[in-house]
């Protein structure tokens, strides 16, 4: 008797789990981010880029005489967290299509769910090289720089500056020892004659930076480069500035609205700059007309992040329209080679590692901009991509086809 | 009418020939969760023996499935052509050598400083997985693709969900008959009494100490094969599985479930995957309302799941409201 009752349980809750889901005729993209903890801001403005690219696609007789619809994943940031939902999605639903823009941890978890699962899975931010490097896979797209591009933007930008004593800072793990190795292979390449003075690594989230700070104005630079994001670069400025280091400081991530309002201060930040795939103030009229409408939508500004993931998408939906299927093996071969003129400039998806092909903003923080009453980008310059190319036999990808 | 003493293996037969038919009945996406159901079921199992049998709380058992999980990791990846037979040997060897160890060290203690020995020692486990990158890949994990699976006669290709499921039913499966029929031997016997009265055991002449380190051990080794499964399932390894947070959840199965009943574990582990999935797809406060459920389950039905059926059982069965004590081990259950 109790042993029949307990299967009487286990059948029906098992039975349960049949209820079959209520499918719809769309074409869905999950956008896989951190929508809880501490990288919520990030992971939700990259989400907004991606939901407004899918109204525009939407509102202009959608793809394939289908609507595009977005499924947000929290990640939580956590590679195991991201494949098991992925994993569920594709099983359950029939999502095809994965992307995200934050964690490169995800990303290449997600780029090998993706081959195995016969996916694709589109990065519009992580940046780890390695993921179209050794690591690359035919289903795996990056349409953003990666490290070794974003770090030859700025080497290129201290060139043409003309800086002859650079300063390096950065944290210690292998984000940021790739994006230093790139940073000093490019400058050697472009200006032989630039001496890094100093070379510092700190360790990731730390608190005190009197100690580097001192060795930085001591080695007497023109310019800081640093790839350190989050607090490391806002402690980084706080505690250095009134410590007397006067000198510009290039970064990765200066660019970002959230990390100047968290400064708190405007003095801190002008006169630094940045170099990004997509910066507000990009002055072509494609991305003043991008700007425009987006404001009149939402109110705000598509920042960095947003316009990233939005350009992003609408190159997708270009691959995807020219494949004229969602069949996986058709999508990868129609995008190879495709390009994109977007609000950022004419971007190439190349075969040989699915890296895009894409021009560098750079753009210095001013106090006066048409943007925010806080001080942020000035009109932005451009590096072409062939000047941040890395040629396809230096990257260690061995594409299996 | 069937002897008393052949039922539970009439319903362990049962239970195998319904998981048989799932494949036909369920679609991808739930047997894709009914696998991850079975792999948590042994680890949940594992877990019971300690707390429910021998009664010993433990806050470290992830370190012994992330031990699992990783050795199946990394020997997949860097002993080229190592068979799926060979990783799952090595896990088990692996954490049986760790709950060896770690058993000796931490079973000089009982009680809190016991459990909170343990709760260090994960956590000591968990930092050696995120800061060893070379090894272990640290925050980014480790990616594997299961391999073939060799018969002797013939090879299974291991790729598909159902092959997986197939093998995975098998044999954890029979992990858990083991356990089921370990918790029958005079051993598990020993284990039952020495939770009781463990003064009386050392006075018959029983070395606790002994017994208690071999039960150690072979939950130690029961959850490394669990945890190996785990990384064969997802077909990727992250400091996670080693986490203390992993402890939390098979804490929260096993009391979901019922610690009273050799059953209750699994039928945690089926509630807490399912709630799990539907729960995340609804809301990201989803460990919100785990917690809550927990807390719930804790201060109004500390029998958890089990005491619930025998609650309605007894209903049905006329027997309004006799609550037999849930400590009290049946035979047969």
């Amino acid at each position: 008797m109790k042993k029949i009752f307990g299967l009487a349980v286990l059948s029906v809750l098992l039975l349960a789990l049949a209820v079959p889901a209520v499918a719809e005729d769309t074409i869905k993209i999950a956008a896989m981010e951190p929508l809880s903890g501490s990288f919520k801001d990030i992971g939700e403005r990259y989400l907004d880029g991606v939901v407004y690219a899918a109204k525009v696609i939407n509102e202009n007789g959608g793809l394939l005489g289908k609507k595009v619809e977005v499924i947000p994943v929290d990640s939580e940031l956590k590679p195991d967290v991201a494949t098991r939902k992925a994993q569920n999605l594709i099983l359950r639903d029939n999502v095809k299509f994965f992307c995200g823009g934050t964690g490169s941890s995800v990303g290449a978890a997600m780029e090998q769910l993706a081959e195995r699962q016969n996916a694709i899975m589109i990065s519009y931010g992580m940046a780890a090289a390695s993921m179209t490097g050794e690591k690359c896979s035919k289903n795996f797209f990056r349409t953003c720089g990666n490290t070794d591009q974003q770090s030859y933007a700025l080497a290129a930008l201290v060139a043409k500056k003309g800086y002859k004593r650079v300063a390096i800072i950065a944290q210690d793990y292998s984000f940021g020892q790739e994006a230093l190795a790139a940073f000093k292979r490019r400058l050697a390449k472009l200006n032989p004659s630039a001496e890094i003075v100093a070379e510092l690594y700190h360790p990731a989230g730390t608190k005190d930076f009197a100690p580097y700070v001192s060795q930085l104005i001591a080695a007497k630079p023109d310019a800081i480069f640093t790839p350190n994001w989050g607090n490391d670069l806002t402690l980084l400025l706080k505690q250095g500035r009134p410590m007397g280091m006067k000198q510009v400081v290039l970064s990765y991530y200066i660019n970002d609205e959230f990390t100047i309002q968290a400064m708190g201060d405007d003095s801190l930040m002008i006169g630094n700059m940045g170099a990004e795939v997509y910066t507000l103030s990009i002055p072509t009229d494609k991305n003043k007309e991008f700007v425009a409408k987006f404001y009149k939508d939402k109110g705000y500004y598509p920042t960095w992040l947003r316009g990233k993931s939005f350009m992003s998408t609408m190159f997708w939906a270009e691959a995807v329209k020219k494949a004229g299927t969602t069949d996986i093996p058709a999508v990868i071969k129609a995008w190879e080679g495709l390009t994109y003129d977007g609000p950022a400039g004419l971007w190439t998806m190349r075969a040989c590692d699915h890296q895009a092909q894409v021009p560098f903003w750079y753009t210095e923080i001013v106090k006066e901009n048409p943007f925010f009453k806080h001080a942020f980008e000035a009109s932005a310059g451009m590096v072409p991509a062939e000047d941040v190319s890395v040629p396809c036999a230096e990257t260690g990808c061995k594409m299996k086809k | 009418m069937i002897a008393k003493k052949n039922r539970p293996y009439l319903f362990i037969a049962f239970l195998f020939a319904l998981g048989a038919v799932m494949p036909v009945l369920l679609r991808q996406y739930h047997l894709n969760m009914l696998t991850e159901i079975i792999v948590f079921a042994l680890y949940a199992v594992s877990y019971n023996l300690l707390l429910g049998y021998a009664g010993l709380l433990s806050f470290g058992h992830a370190m012994f499935f992330g031990m699992g999980a990783f050795t199946v990791a990394v020997s997949l990846i860097h002993i080229p052509g190592l068979s799926l037979w060979g990783a799952i040997g090595l896990a088990i060897a692996m954490t049986t050598v760790v709950g060896f160890v770690t058993g000796g060290l931490l079973l000089r203690h009982k009680g809190a400083y016991f459990a909170l020995l343990t709760l260090a020692f994960n956590s000591l486990f968990c930092a050696v997985a995120t800061k060893w990158h070379t090894v272990t890949g640290g925050d980014d994990g480790l990616s594997v693709t299961r391999p073939d699976l060799s018969l002797g006669f013939t090879t299974i290709n291991m790729a598909g969900l159902t092959s997986f499921y197939y093998f995975t039913l098998v044999i954890i499966g029979a992990a858990i008959v083991f356990c089921w029929y370990f918790t029958q031997t005079a051993m598990g016997q020993t284990v039952l009494m020495m939770r009781e009265n463990e003064e009386r055991m050392k006075f018959l002449g029983y070395n606790t100490n002994i017994s208690r380190l071999i039960l150690f051990t072979f939950t130690g080794a029961v959850a490394g094969l669990a945890g190996a499964f785990y990384t064969l399932h997802f077909q990727f390894c992250s400091q996670s599985a080693i986490s203390v947070d992993m402890t939390t959840t098979v804490l929260l199965m096993t009391f979901v479930g019922g610690t009273g009943t050799f059953w209750g574990p699994m039928m945690g582990a089926l509630v807490y995957v399912v709630l799990q999935n539907y729960l995340s797809d609804i809301t990201d406060r989803w460990p919100l309302f785990m917690g809550l459920i927990f807390v719930f389950m804790v201060l109004f039905i500390p029998g958890g799941l089990t005491q619930i059926i025998q609650y309605v059982r007894n209903l049905f069965s006329g027997r309004n409201g006799t609550d037999k004590s849930l400590a009290v081990k049946e035979g047969s259950s």
